[in-house]
Order: structure tokens, then sequence, then C-alpha cells
């Protein structure tokens, strides 16, 4: 077996894997993939999987958001259909004071590129007729989309492979140590040896930090999702609290709660957030809903990704970062731009552990 | 609403359990997804026993109702058509009546949901006609239907055979009974000599190559010792066996081994039939599956514990009548499945999955 | 047993796409959801999980054992939405994306 690499990601999950997909397709060095147990047991197998920009905050962040999404046709092209749909995505409000909030964040992101529409309760029901009629408005915009999250990241891994990298699973590491200018792997199946090493371990990053001394802040959120049986395709769009997937299942949810790594579901939550997507799309109220499913945000302690460089550490990287999803092309461009060409395209001073102290 | 004892599962290890629960003063409550009590006793034709020595042995669907008129004595709460949902950040348990989900809130729960029979895949097994023994039972002693004219049994267990008996008796042809082993499983050799004895073949080291039909099972292929034969039928009852029903139990976040000899994967367990979580305890099939007998003496000690957990008995008389029923289990099943069962009590502190939530 | 033979009868997933799955390093029944959508439909996975657990025994010779059991969910059983909508009417835990959107002087931080 080989134990000696150029580059290890540590974690398969949708961050890792992007950034061994993009890695490999400039460098044919030797990359491996570790996961303690199987791509997608964690949160990228457990999420919505929009790719949303809109209305995240502050502007910088979204614009951040934006460039990745605006990859997303790309990488389509380069590992295969991953069921990615620029739909548009509409986040219904029912409050006539929440217009001007709308207002304000449409003029804002203008600014910066981002095209966001405030609509009326009219053209909200035109856009989306099963929309709740008591709906007062929407704010709207057409870079949102979603994805199949497992399909992603299988197409991922089928094209990293192709391009040689390896992958191994049910491999957690358990000890990382720095030697002679390289990084010694220590994991359940083997010892490996590499030069360039990425922490990508989603809501795992702060124990893999504790194995090199690093304080990675990241913290864990719980949100639990509902799925209902396939039903004809009768939403449009990404609303931010459900989407239709291409099955035709309808999955709802945005709750977030505290929960450390605890995965259950509970009567609590699944009841709210039935009642909310009631409340969104009313003819949802005779689906059947078939299954609940929690996963946990990797939330970094400011909510803003932790990437690039470990300060102090030569040829460390980290990745961390809720959203995976949206983002996962584009921490994947910039990580392997970072390792290959010593800068990136686009700052990411801004995101830099060292903001931490 | 709120109660000292929530059964979930109303069939023979509940009841028994309710019984022991609300004659010593415990307000139970069972909760059922059907629309009367006993669970597949109901369907059950054929003679049960052993029983514990308080029954006289007697058809399953006769038991049932002997059960069920005990605890009608009694303030037992049955909630029937109302099934388990979910579970409560309070560990309350969320029961829908199709109208709305509600939690209740127990002081224990025992959980006794039964077994679920297992799927036997071949090419074309999912036709229509190609049904489990149980279905086959359900149809023609609950529903009084017949499944078909001629029917090919997969799997020779007691259970299998006693259907089969069952199907002849409604006037279905039985035209054979496929054993992928070189002799049946049935424990009762009497069962085979009696099939045989009706001229009913058997198929020994065999298996179903292929079942064929036009939207309907039509007929099938067995392999008999790698030789083809092939069979008109109309239905197929699959014996897959049957393992515990466990969704009940992991959302309550119990501990599971794995016992063969019980039907695989189980909740741990102790000499209380309590699971590892407080207050959560188990009876009947979900606790390994096993004979009806025994079934209830699995229900009868959960429902000991409890009311020595909830202290209306002492603790030495619970002590003693649990040693007794425990001595009337060991005889009332096979000396595997016993085995199996203490030696799955005896792993409680090392469960194999646990804390299953955890990531 | 034959390539095209169903497995999962609610998704059609075939003992050919199980394989795959395990080709590939996967080693539980929940991996072999994800990748195939195997247990996925409407009966999740009260049928599949037996024969999904042979063919990895087969295929890993790992005993039964250690082959975990699939993740199980609620509601225990297919439930319609708006019965599962009643019993709640506060929000403390579901959130709206618009509730998440600072504004700092009239204008988004």
């Amino acid at each position: 077996m080989e134990t000696s690499y150029e580059t290890i990601v540590i974690g398969g999950g949708v961050v890792g894997n992007g950034i061994a997909f993009h890695l490999s397709e400039r460098y044919k060095e030797g990359v491996l993939v570790l996961d303690k147990k199987y791509p997608m047991s964690g949160t990228s197998g457990s999420t919505q999987a929009w790719v949303w920009v809109h209305n995240k905050t502050p502007s910088w962040y979204a614009e951040f958001n934006m460039y990745s999404a605006e990859l997303y046709p790309y990488l389509s092209k380069k590992i295969g259909d991953v069921e990615y749909k620029r739909t548009g995505g509409l986040s219904p409000f029912f409050n006539e004071s929440d217009r001007e909030k709308a207002k304000q964040l449409a003029e804002s992101y203008r600014k910066i590129g981002i095209k966001i529409k405030v609509l009326s309760r009219e053209k909200v029901l035109e856009k989306e007729p099963f929309m709740n009629p008591e709906v007062a408005g929407a704010t709207y915009s057409s870079i949102d989309g979603n994805v199949n999250p497992f399909r992603l990241i299988d197409m991922y891994m089928r094209a990293s492979k192709k391009n040689g990298v390896h992958y191994s699973t049910y491999n957690k590491v358990t000890e990382i140590q720095k030697q002679d200018g390289k990084y010694i792997v220590v994991s359940d199946q083997a010892t490996y040896v590499c030069k360039n090493l990425i922490l990508a371990g989603g809501t795992w990053s702060r124990e893999l930090g504790e194995m090199l001394g690093i304080k990675i802040p990241v913290n864990q959120l719980r949100g639990q999702i509902l799925v209902s049986e396939p039903l004809k395709p009768f939403l449009n769009f990404t609303i931010s609290g459900l989407r239709q997937a291409n099955n035709g299942e309808v999955l709802m949810g945005y709750s977030m709660e505290q929960a450390g790594f605890n995965r259950a579901t509970t009567l609590d939550v699944i009841q709210e957030t039935a009642n909310m997507a009631v409340r969104y799309v009313p003819a949802l109220g005779k689906a059947k809903i078939v299954r609940a499913f929690s996963g946990i945000r990797a939330m970094p302690e400011d909510g803003f990704p932790i990437l690039g460089k470990v300060p102090g550490f030569e040829n460390l990287y980290v990745a961390a970062t809720h959203s995976g999803v949206t983002l996962s092309p584009l921490i994947g461009t910039l990580i392997t731009e970072l390792i290959l060409d010593g800068e990136t395209s686009i700052p990411i001073d801004r995101y830099s552990l060292s903001r931490f102290g | 609403m709120e109660t000292d004892v929530l059964i979930i599962g109303g069939g023979p290890a509940g009841l028994a359990a309710a019984i022991e629960t609300a004659t010593r003063g415990l307000d139970v409550t069972i909760v059922d997804e059907s629309s009367s009590l006993g669970g597949q006793l109901c369907q059950q034709t054929q003679l049960i026993r052993p029983l514990p020595s308080v029954y006289q042995p007697m058809r399953g669907f006769e038991l049932a109702k002997v059960l069920t008129e005990q605890i009608n004595d009694f303030t037992v709460g049955t909630l029937l058509n109302h099934r388990v949902i979910g579970l409560y950040a309070d560990g309350s348990v969320g029961l829908s009546d199709e109208e709305k989900v509600f939690p209740v809130k127990a002081k224990k729960i025992v959980v006794a949901t039964g077994a679920a029979e297992q799927a036997v895949a071949f090419p074309k097994w999912t036709l229509p006609g190609i049904i489990t023994i149980g279905a086959a039972q359900t149809l023609v002693n609950r529903d009084f239907v017949m499944p078909g004219k001629e029917a090919v049994i997969v799997g020779s267990s007691d259970f299998a055979l006693d259907v089969a008996s069952q199907l002849l008796e409604v006037g279905v042809e039985v035209k054979g009974i496929v054993e992928k082993n070189p002799a049946a499983a049935a424990r009762e050799k009497e069962k085979t000599d009696a099939l045989i004895g009706r001229g009913i073949p058997f198929y020994f080291n065999s298996f179903i190559k292929e079942a064929r039909g036009n939207g309907q099972v039509e007929e099938i292929d067995i392999e008999v010792n790698g030789e083809i034969l092939t069979v008109s039928a109309d239905v197929v009852c699959i014996d897959g066996g049957r393992s515990p029903i466990l969704d009940s139990f992991y959302q309550l976040g119990c501990s599971f081994g794995y016992q063969k000899e019980l039907g695989g994967w189980i909740p741990q367990y102790n000499r209380q039939f309590k699971t590892d979580r407080e207050n959560v305890f188990l009876a009947g099939n979900a606790a390994g599956i096993s004979q009806q007998g025994a079934l209830l003496l699995t229900g009868m000690i959960a429902g000991i514990s409890i009311c020595e957990d909830l202290q209306t008995i002492r603790s030495g008389e619970a002590e003693e009548i649990r040693d007794a029923l425990w001595e009337e289990l060991k005889l009332s099943e096979y000396k595997d499945v016993w085995e199996g069962r203490t030696k799955h009590i005896e792993k409680f502190s090392s469960p194999v999955l646990k804390d299953q939530f955890i990531s | 047993m034959d390539k095209t033979t169903i497995i999962c009868r609610c998704e059609e997933i075939s003992y050919e796409e199980v394989e795959e799955v395990i080709e590939h390093g996967g080693r539980t029944f929940d991996d072999v959801k994800r990748l195939t959508r195997c247990g996925m439909g409407p009966c999740q996975a009260k049928i599949c999980t037996g024969l999904v657990a042979n063919i990895i025994h087969e295929h890993t010779a790992l005993p039964l054992s250690e082959i975990p059991l699939q993740r199980m969910r609620m509601p225990l059983s297919p439930i319609k939405l708006e019965i599962l909508a009643t019993n709640s009417t506060a929000f403390s835990a579901v959130k709206s994306v618009l509730d998440e959107v600072e504004i700092e002087d009239g204008k988004v931080r």
C-alpha cells in the first residue's frame, strides 16, 4: 500500500472532495483523501443542498457565494450531471413590515452586482402559484438553485479517481505530527507521509486542529429536514425553507439548534417544520412525509468560512465552513491555486484562521 | 396525556405486560395500529403450546380473546388505530390518531412491537402473487380471502408448515415446499410428516431460480440439486424468517446487540427486560423471536419489573416472581433461543451498537 | 444471484447497483442508500435492509454483527404533513431566511 503522498486531504465531504477534484485537474502528483467513515456520512449527505446566494450577509460574503454559484454550470460539464438546477431563489415574507428590510437588502446588493427583486404578492403568486395566498411578498434572485448532494459527491469522487486521486475510507485519522518539513498522518489503517496537508474535517475541524495544537473554532449547529413522498412537479423555485427534488420529493426545513454532535431528530422540531411548510405551501398538507433527517452544520465561531494557509505551519491548509455545497467549487479552485500558484485569483485573507488571534 | 405505563403494541407480549401492571394498580395505556387487540394471535387458528401455567393450551385467536378480557376488568386505556410517530425532546412519545400528533408522557414504556418478516430476493420476486407466509395467513384467516389456487411455499419453519396446512384446509392446492437446506426447518417433526402424508412434495437443497408471469406470478423455476423444475403457481408464500421491529427502540436511543438465535439485531436488555435507557422496557418478539408462550412470559417479566420500579410490589416479591417466570421461560422456548437470550443478557453492558445519534 | 434482481422494490435498485457501492468501499446499508437511493422510498428500508446486509456480508466477509443497523428515522411510518403540523404553534428552532439579514443604518451590514 502506498503511504507517501504529495498531498493528503483529511475529510471526504463536499469541501474535501471539491479540493481533491480541483487539485487533480491540474496536478497529477499523489493525492489521497482520507475519510473516517464514508463520504456523505456526515454533513454533506444530510442537507437540502441549496446553492444559495441571495440573502447571505454581509454583502462581501454574498459576493463570495455568488462566485461559487457561477462555477456550478462549468463543474457539471467537467464531472458530469449533478442535477444542478439554477431555479432562482424565492424568500417569501408574510408581514408587510418585512418589505422595507427586503428593499434595503436589494438596494445594498445591487451595488455589488447581485440582482435581487422585491416581488409583490401578485408577482409571487404568479411565479409560484402554490404559495400561500396570504404571502405579503418575497425577495427573488435568479442565481440561486440547488443540486443533488449525493450525485455531487459521487461525481466528484468518480472524476477525482479517474484523475488518479486515491481514497481511503473507514480510516480515521488519530494523530498528526510535523517532522522534517513533512506531515506524518497516523490513521486506523496506516501511517502516511505528505508534503501538503489539507484539513477539511467539517464538523470535526476543531478536533483535527487539536492534533497539531491549532485552534480551529468550529462549532456544531443542527438542522432538521423533512422529506415528502414523490409528488408531481409543482414547485418552480428554490424557496428558502423548501425545494422540490428531481424525483418529485419535497425537502423542507430551516431549523437551527445547538446540540453538539447529536444527530437525532425531535418531534418538536419536526412538527414546527411541518407547520412552516404548510404555511408556505398549503397544498403540501396532503403530501405524506416519509422521513426526517438531521444534519450538523460546521459553524465557525463568527459564522464565516475558515480558508487558506494555517499561520505558522508551512504547507498546511484549512477549509472549514457551513454552506459547503454552495461554496465547494470555489473553495476547491482557490485552495488548488494557493497550493500550486502560491496565490489566489480572488483574495481570501478575510477568511484566514488568523482572524481569531 | 399522561400515564404510568405506555405499552407500544397490543399483541400477546404487550397484553401480558398490561395484565401484570394493571392488576397491581398502575395506570396503563396500550397503543396499537390495528383496530383490535391481540396482534398476530387474531389470525392464528393453530393450537398454541406450551403456554404459561396460568393458561390452558388454546388456539391463537382464543388466546387473544382471553388476554383481552383480562385487561377489560382494569383501568387500561386502549388507543387502537393509533400509531407511534416518534419521540419528543423531553422523552414523550408522539402518537397519531390520523387527525393530529400528540405527546404521551409515561413513567415507564414497554416496547412490544413484535417482528417483521424478512424478504427473499430472486428474479421477479416483486411480481404480484408473491407474498410473505404471514400475509398468506392473514388473508386466509382474518380476511377470509383465498390468496390463490395453486401455492408454492418457500421455507419450512413450523410457522410455514402451519400455514401450508391452513391453506390446504381452505382448498388451496399446495404444489410444493421449497427448502434450501437438506431437511425441513420445522422443529415439530409431525408437521412435516402430516404434509408428506397428504402427498405434498418437499424440495430440499432447493431454491427459486426465477419467477415468471404477466402482471402476476404464473410459474416458477425451482432449482433442485442443480436441475430446474418448472411449477405453475398463482401464489408463492415466502418464509424468510422474522426479525425484531426496532424503530421505536432506535428513536428511544436504546443500544443494540446482535444475536443470531434471537433474530439478528436486538435491543440490549437485562434480566428485568429493561433496556439501557432508563424507563424503557421491552417484551415479546421485539426482545428476540421465540414461541407464543415464551412471548407471554417476557411480557409478564417486564410487567413485574415495572411494578417493582414503581413500588407497587416489594422488591423481594418481585424477584421471586421473576425467578419463577424465568424458570418457566427456560422450559417454554427452544434451547438455542434460550441460550442466545442468556448470552445476550450477559452482554448487557457491552452493546455492539450504542449512541446511534452521535456522529 | 442474478445481477438484475431487484433488491429495493420501492426505488427499483438492482443487485448490481448495490454491488458497485461495495466495490467502491461502502460497508454499511447507509453507504449503499446514499449512493443508490436503496431504502429511500415509501417503505423506508423496511424490506431491503436484510437483503443488503447479506450482499455486504457475501462481498466483504464481514460478519453480519459488524454490518451496522441502518439509521432509522421518524416518522416511524409515513404521515400526512397536515397531521404532523398539529400541536405546534411556536417557531423556536425554525427560522426564516430574511430574519437572518442584519440591517444597520438602513443598509445590509
